[in-house]
């Protein structure tokens, strides 16, 4: 690296590109919960907060640009031999680079956090971050050029909220869901599971867009005249219909990676089997898993492996019953990476016999499932902390602890053999999806 | 009244007028044709609103304040006078619009919100300078529009008031309280007086 | 008697550094420099003028920021209004100007550093130029203090030292006296003198001393054009005892302005 290039990096690139490292990581552990899951959900989830980088990366260069005006230093410059767009190119890698470098120094800052317990890295995610970079950068830049076009006070503070009008009202201008994604690099991020993805040709494309900008704002920066400036239209058009025509027009914001979705088990008996995605829970979940399976066995026909259903439940082509003596459980990751409710897997896998009311909408009855698994496991009906917060229509907390309780209460007092009979009668109505109710009355 | 012209020129009054009118407009125009209900969504009054304090922190110092300072002018009620004339061209601005098919409203609801964070612009002007005073209203309001919190804690709704409903008394205590210390700060130190050159 | 430098004996494919036929030069709509001739070898030359005679403009032509809007301006053997090379002409100058611009954060050194990358020179050379263009100001014990921290006086000197880093060969220098003190100004005048060994030095100002002390050659502009060119004592000559002014220079200043608003040409 060049003495020259050293010092502009430190005096312009710098101070802006920490900023951007604090208030991305800050950003980022307030929204652990919401990223904690995967790699997925981590590159996803830091560009949702683009919402807030962007903006800042363009106040940062149009407050560059304006220190400059300030400096006053055009008229020495104009003197000197070096073509104005090397000088030009200087700066912009100067402010660039280490804005592009803080982006991926979030993530780097970020990672230990899940380091422990994420495993599945499907090559997506390199393009949902690289988008994120390329965003960064476009709006660094574009602020330059703005700051050096309209070099006011006012114009760091101003593009700064337009900046943010412009990725949160943005999007909300387009009606399908391709067009608002293209509109904004932060839109649709917020990671709804871990299964999801985002197709390489939607990164492809915004990635295709976000360039011809960081070609635009270059364009306009190394101009000496409006006419020259105004060529920077040609990438933009350019970018734009080559970014449409690579976007996939059926681009839906919850895509789920099939790969993600397959299965990791254990090699040996019982098999216990997780989403890929989940991989790095395998061993957490595996003696929980044989424990409610233990507590099954003494029921006819009872379960002799345990799955994760890593089914998408907003796509009902995509809800399948599990195989034949399978048990199938769903589980959430907490905000620490680990298992959310570890304590809890158990008491619900053993629910309706080791059923689930997934499969069985329609005739499921909780309060009878809850009972029976209580009666399986020995232990009084507790409420699942899953449903800690969901309220009835009148705003009382929802809650079947009642109607379980005394269900199961009537069940214990039964001797051994016939209270056997009552659950299984319930494991075979989960399965088969005929009514409950009334099967413990 | 010649020299009232002159101060508001030495004070870039008239830009920041222009800046602050075309950024209303762009923003009702932005509401006006892809809005589907005419009543702008409060995220986007409360961003109009921190538009229009940010347009306004340029003028809550001269080219040099240093120079200011020495002239034997009684600049608190100016100063005073300055945040109360800009909070009631903010509030015209803004309310001009409910009488059209684009609202930003409630006007109780825009008068929170300018009133607390033309207070914060001129808190940061007083503690960073006036060329950096509109840090604090951003970095303060842009995270909470990102992430609305419409739960009971109050210390959450007060951390969150610029995007609580225009009937929320915690943030209207707290907008208020901001609003005075702001006034009271910058009518009794002015704009804190910074370097010139290193300033932006 | 001056030593001659080999740069002075080296040929040099043009017999003046500067050389301007009717020269015209706009500062926004006005003509500022109009029919303005001018030769200039190496040496020092002292630039007077009252106030808006054109003084600034021309230098800004000759620091090639202004383009001339007419006639003939030819700077190191390159037509700088035509279609002479502007990027050689430029490696080869060095410029101060009125109101010297900087980066208040970067260091000393690393603005005349910066500067000197502008210039072109090549990259090995950058670090040693730049200490050695420190060292001559004398600025050698803040060259690492950042530019903000530095008086008056001291930005002057170093607004001198990125002007001198390229060892140009033609050096404009518009008022870089103001803000040096007395002592300064010496040391100044002794650093112009041996610049100008193999360089041609055009020095702006306002103070008539500083030029008879420290040019050898004297300049005198009045509404866009040259009144004057001259050694100091010619100068001098041109006074009167009735001419204002507390000095021999002064006096012969005077008396060619008066001169030359009265319509003759010295």
């Amino acid at each position: 690296m060049t003495r020259v290039l050293r010092v502009q990096l430190l005096r312009f690139g710098l101070p802006g590109a920490l900023l951007i490292l604090l208030v991305g990581t800050v950003a980022l552990f307030l929204d652990r919960g919401l990223w904690s899951g995967g790699w997925m959900e981590l590159a996803m989830e830091q560009r949702d907060h683009l919402m807030l980088l962007c903006p800042l990366a363009l106040a940062i260069g149009g407050w560059l640009a304006r220190r400059e005006h300030r400096a006053t230093v055009t008229e020495l410059f104009a003197g000197t031999p070096r073509p104005q767009h090397q000088r030009v190119l200087l700066t912009l890698t100067a402010v660039g680079l280490p804005i592009a470098l803080a982006y991926p120094a979030i993530l780097a800052v970020s990672a230990p956090w899940i380091m422990a317990t994420a495993e599945y890295l499907p090559s997506a995610a390199y393009g949902v971050v690289a988008v994120g970079v390329l965003a960064v950068i476009a709006s660094a830049w574009t602020g330059l050029a703005v700051g050096r076009l309209v070099p006011s006070p006012a114009t760091a503070p101003g593009l700064a909220v337009a900046g943010f009008v412009a990725v949160l009202a943005g999007p909300m201008a387009f009606r399908e869901e391709w067009q608002s994604v293209l509109a904004s690099p932060a839109w649709a991020m917020s990671p709804w599971n871990e299964f999801q993805t985002v197709p390489a040709a939607v990164s492809a494309a915004q990635a295709i867009l976000a360039l011809t900008v960081i070609v635009a704002a270059a364009v306009v920066l190394s101009a000496r005249r409006w006419q020259t400036r105004s060529v920077a239209a040609a990438p933009i058009a350019l970018g734009l219909v080559a970014a449409i025509a690579v976007m996939p027009h059926d681009y839906d914001r919850v895509t789920i990676d099939p790969v993600a979705q397959e299965l990791v088990c254990t090699d040996d008996a019982p098999r216990v089997c997780v989403g890929r995605a989940h991989s790095g829970l395998l061993t957490e979940i595996t003696p929980k898993a044989r424990e409610a399976l233990a507590l099954l066995a003494k029921l006819p026909g009872a379960p002799t492996s345990a799955q994760e259903d890593t089914d998408n439940y907003l796509d009902e082509s995509d809800i399948k019953p599990p195989p034949d003596g399978v048990v199938e459980f769903r589980m959430e990751v907490g905000p620490d990476g680990r298992l959310a409710d570890a304590g809890h897997l158990v008491t619900r896998m053993l629910e309706g016999g080791g059923t689930s009311f997934a499969n069985c909408t329609e005739f499921y009855e909780i309060p009878v499932a809850r009972a029976a698994g209580s009666w399986l496991s020995g232990r009084a009906p507790v409420n699942d902390p899953e449903e800690a917060g969901v309220t009835f229509d009148d705003g009382t907390p929802y809650t079947v602890l009642p109607e379980t309780t005394a269900l199961w209460e009537k069940l214990r007092a039964l001797p051994e053999a016939e209270a056997l009979a009552k659950v299984a009668a319930v494991r075979k109505a989960g399965l088969e999806c005929t009514d409950m109710t009334g099967l413990l009355g | 009244m010649r020299y009232l012209g002159l101060h508001l020129r030495a004070r870039r009054i008239p830009a920041a007028l222009a800046a602050a009118a075309s950024g209303t407009l762009v923003l009702w125009t932005v509401v006006a044709v892809f809005s589907e209900v005419p009543d702008a969504d409060i995220s986007l009054v409360t961003l109009l609103v921190l538009l229009l304090a940010a347009v306004v922190a340029p003028t809550l110092g001269g080219h040099d304040d240093a120079l200011d300072r020495t002239s034997a002018l009684r600049w608190l009620p100016r100063r005073a006078a300055h945040l109360l004339v800009a909070l009631v061209i903010i509030l015209a601005l803004v309310l001009v619009t409910l009488l059209t098919g684009a609202r930003f409203g409630p006007a109780a609801l825009v008068l929170r919100d300018a009133a607390g964070l033309l207070g914060l612009t001129a808190l940061g002007a007083v503690a960073l300078g006036t060329a950096r005073s509109w840090f604090l209203p951003l970095a303060w309001t842009l995270p909470v529009v990102m992430t609305p919190f419409a739960g009971a804690s109050v210390p959450l709704q007060a951390l969150t008031w610029q995007t609580q409903p225009h009937d929320n008394r915690t943030a209207a205590v707290v907008a208020t309280v901001i609003a005075v210390a702001g006034l009271v700060a910058y009518g009794v130190r002015g704009s804190a007086l910074r370097d010139i050159r290193s300033a932006a | 008697m001056r030593t001659i430098s080999a740069a002075e004996t080296a040929p040099a494919t043009y017999a003046w550094s500067v050389h301007a036929e009717q020269l015209k030069v706009k500062a926004g709509r006005h003509l500022a420099v109009d029919g303005l001739d001018l030769r200039m070898q190496n040496g020092v030359h002292g630039l007077l003028g009252p106030n808006g005679a054109g003084k600034t403009t021309l230098m800004r032509a000759l620091a090639t920021v202004l383009r001339p809007a007419g006639g003939k301006l030819t700077i190191l053997g390159q037509d700088v209004g035509g279609r002479g090379n502007l990027r050689q002409a430029r490696r080869g100058l060095g410029y101060l100007p009125q109101e010297f611009g900087f980066y208040p954060r970067f260091t000393v050194r690393e603005f005349v550093e910066y500067m000197a990358w502008l210039k072109e020179m090549p990259k090995h050379t950058i670090p040693g130029a730049a200490q050695r263009a420190i060292e001559r100001v004398g600025l050698t014990t803040r060259a690492d203090a950042r530019m903000k921290t530095l008086s008056g006086g001291m930005l002057r000197r170093a607004g001198i030292a990125q002007a001198i880093v390229n060892n140009p060969l033609v050096l404009l220098l518009d008022e870089p006296t103001v803000g040096l003190d007395p002592e300064q100004r010496l040391d100044f005048r002794e650093l112009l003198r041996d610049l100008a060994v193999d360089s041609c030095v055009l020095v702006s100002t306002h103070l008539v001393e500083d030029v008879v002390a420290a040019c050898t050659d004297v300049l005198m502009v009045n509404e866009g054009r040259l009144v004057f060119q001259g050694d100091a004592n010619t100068l001098i000559d041109h006074g009167g005892p009735n001419d204002a002014g507390d000095s021999p220079a002064e006096r012969g200043y005077s008396a060619l302005l008066r001169r030359a608003r009265n319509g003759g040409v010295a």
